[in-house]
């Protein structure tokens, strides 16, 4: 029994031996497993690379979510074998997209059965049911056959999620069983999920840009709203709703038409610069109280393509209504000044005839007409420079120290003689110490000449009175003047106080007094002149626009109380300490 | 119609104006009676029952338009012929006082005689055949 042992190792050898090969067979199965895992694995994550890469480059920075899918469903498979593969999504006009790519001819009922687990699903994921009449089918790929009889046997869908909100769903479907794993699925829900993040970060960007020029173009003055080619409405502001007098909260382009309607035919004007590429200007559009300028623009993508058209509205009211005062105030200085010359032309001709040479009182009279004629019109033209020069702010004024009772003195002196023909008391009041003042001694004679001409004007048998008095900074003008036992017409405690110390002139008449809306305008150049030639005394007006302009060079003040038929007060005043 | 047989009444506020004019057309033979503003003007017409007035349109007191409605109101002085004395290029106003009745207007800043006499005889004739 020698061999027993022999046998009995060889066998021990030999189930070692199979067990061995066993092991090593199965450890290489093992390894060649895993390599293939790895192989695949790695196949898996060059796709995921290359499709984002892919969608990098293809898409952008684009917003179309359509597209993005596309992309995928068009890539899909590199990564995994399948029958069809589909997506459903939201549309920007809020309808469903669905589409169907085909990889092999399957039947029809293979497509329906696929439609209705997709719509099935979304309706599911966004909570809300989805009717068929919703859905825009479209379908790609291969040609149906319906000798095809197989059905779905694997399927998976991948929601498609934009800013936290599902707006779609892709699924994939294969005729085969048991096709798609869970690394399948992960890889496609990846890729999915990185494109849907990049187009959510974009819309946030773009949101909040959009969230800037909503708030920039809101706040503007002007109005303005924009159309799209297809002339909807795109954006309105508030500026322009006002201008439209549009109130409703839902508006629509036709609210705009209407209340352009018989001013401003702005489709055709949209049309036509949107078609010949222009700006288009319309001067002159009256609605309601305003004047309005409407400027058309048509508006374009970078790729020079027309997205319609923005219009904007600009209120010019303010600066027709100054034109006006302007051509009024230039008709009116020519009529001043044509009316006289036509008169003292005709008046010399007359003064060639011999009849007229013959008649001493006639050739006379003609002759003083010509005179004050002449006179008056230099006065006007001095009158006129000197309001150019103030708004050319080339008014000067030499100030030096000046003795105010004297000039007062010397002016009532002069007008007694014109008072007393038009039987008026003239008189002057002047407070007691009153201090030297920085001023231009001729400048502020000539203020007082104004007032003191246009009072004895006004005054008719009444009484005019010059006053002179101290007005200490923040004291109210009415307590000083009744601290001086005087009474001026119109003057009610309304508070005039003056920020400086100063010394107050005023110029008091008994007249007829100015009506209260009226006393605005006195300083006004282009109302004075107007009212100047409808008004039955004579003079330009613009005494007092120069007189404003002369006490303002001083640093003063000058204003107007009145009361119709008891009379008007117009004082100034000049700083003691001049500012700045 | 002789001239000298016709009065002619001029309203107009600019005095020197209403001297000229007044003496051009005494000169050219008519009777002239003068008038500052439209009140006076309305009394004058009354009073001196003139062939023909001259008015201007921008005065005190009462304005050329405003006298114009009055006399026009009136049976005793609607049919008097008016012609407009305007200085301003105020067509507005002249085309409202043409529509108001006058009968033709002369632009007082470039005046001549002849033309004035002229458009005066004009008014006149037209006046009589009518």
């Amino acid at each position: 029994m020698e061999t027993t042992p022999f046998i009995y190792i060889f066998l021990t050898l030999a189930i070692y031996t199979v067990i061995v090969i066993v092991f090593i067979w199965w450890e290489n199965r093992q390894m060649r497993h895993s390599l293939k895992y790895k192989e695949d694995e790695m196949g898996r994550r060059m796709y995921e690379v290359s499709i984002l890469k892919e969608l990098g480059e293809r898409i952008g920075y684009s917003l179309n979510v359509q597209k993005i899918v596309d992309v995928i469903t068009g890539s899909l498979r590199k990564l995994l074998p399948y029958s069809t593969v589909s997506y459903l999504l939201w549309s920007d006009e809020g309808r469903l997209i669905y589409h169907c790519v085909l990889e092999e001819s399957v039947n029809k009922n293979f497509l329906e059965d696929v439609k209705k687990r997709i719509v099935t699903a979304f309706s599911a994921l966004i909570d809300r049911e989805i009717k068929n009449s919703e859905v825009d089918e479209s379908v790609s790929g291969t040609i149906t056959d319906e000798s095809n009889e197989a059905t779905v046997k694997s399927f998976f869908n991948i929601p498609v999620v934009i800013n936290n909100q599902p707006v779609g769903l892709l699924s994939v479907s294969s005729t085969e069983e048991g096709l798609y794993k869970e690394a399948e699925m992960t890889i496609l829900y990846t890729i999915m999920n990185q494109a849907s993040t990049a187009v959510s970060k974009l819309e946030n960007i773009l949101s909040q840009e959009k969230g800037k020029l909503n708030a920039m173009v809101a706040s503007m003055a002007d109005g303005v709203f924009m159309v799209d080619t297809r002339n909807r409405l795109l954006v309105i502001n508030p500026a322009a709703l006002e201008m439209l007098g549009i109130k409703n909260k839902q508006v629509s382009i036709f609210d705009v038409l209407d209340a352009l309607a018989s001013k401003l035919d702005i489709r055709t004007k949209i049309e036509e610069s949107i078609k010949f590429n222009k700006l288009i200007v319309e001067e002159n559009i009256k609605i309601e109280n305003r004047v309005l300028r409407v400027l058309i623009s048509p508006v374009k993508d970078t790729d020079q393509k027309p997205l319609g058209a923005v219009i904007l509205f600009h209120d010019i009211t303010k600066e027709k209504a100054i034109e006006k005062m302007r051509e009024d105030f230039t008709s009116m200085m020519v009529h001043e000044l044509r009316s006289p010359l036509t008169g003292i032309r005709s008046i010399a001709n007359l003064l060639k005839e011999d009849s007229v040479k013959k008649e001493q009182k006639k050739y006379q009279e003609f002759v003083d007409l010509i005179v004050t004629n002449s006179a008056s019109m230099l006065d006007l033209v001095n009158d006129l420079l000197d309001v150019a020069k103030l708004e050319a702010g080339k008014f000067q004024v030499l100030k030096k120290p000046t003795n105010l009772s004297a000039v007062i003195d010397s002016r009532v002196l002069s007008y007694k003689t014109l008072a007393v023909d038009n039987q008026i008391d003239l008189q002057s009041k002047i407070e007691p110490g009153l201090p030297q003042v920085e001023a231009d001694e001729t400048k502020i004679g000539q203020v007082l000449n104004n007032l003191l001409s246009n009072a004895i004007k006004f005054a008719e048998r009444g009484k005019v009175t010059v006053c002179a008095f101290m007005l200490p900074a923040g004291m109210d003008l009415v307590e000083k003047v009744a601290g001086l036992g005087m009474v001026w017409p119109g003057l009610t405690p309304k508070s005039v106080k003056f920020d400086s110390d100063a010394v107050a002139l005023a110029v008091v008449d008994s007249g007829i007094g100015i009506p209260q809306d009226q006393l605005s305008k006195l300083f006004n150049k282009f109302t004075q002149l107007e009212h100047a030639a409808a008004s039955e005394k004579k003079g330009t007006g613009l005494g007092l626009v120069i007189s404003k302009g002369i006490v303002e060079a001083h640093g003063g003040k000058i204003g107007v109380t009145s009361e119709e038929g008891k009379g008007s007060a117009f004082y100034f005043t000049l700083p003691l300490k001049q500012h700045g | 119609m002789k001239p000298s047989n016709t009065k002619i009444l001029i309203v107009e506020d600019e005095e020197i104006l209403l001297t000229a004019l007044s003496e051009e057309l005494k000169q050219a033979g008519f009777q002239i009676v003068g008038a500052k503003d439209g009140q006076e003007g309305l009394d004058k017409l009354r009073a001196e029952k003139p062939d023909l007035v001259l008015l201007d349109l921008v005065m005190p007191r009462m304005d050329g338009i405003t006298a114009l409605k009055e006399m026009k109101a009136s049976p005793d002085t609607k049919d008097v012929p008016v012609v407009i004395l305007t200085n301003l290029s105020d067509y507005d106003k002249i085309s409202d006082a043409l529509s108001l009745g006058a009968m033709d207007y002369l632009v007082k800043a470039n005046y001549r005689l002849e033309e004035l006499v002229s458009k005066l005889k004009t008014v006149l004739e037209r006046k009589g055949n009518g």
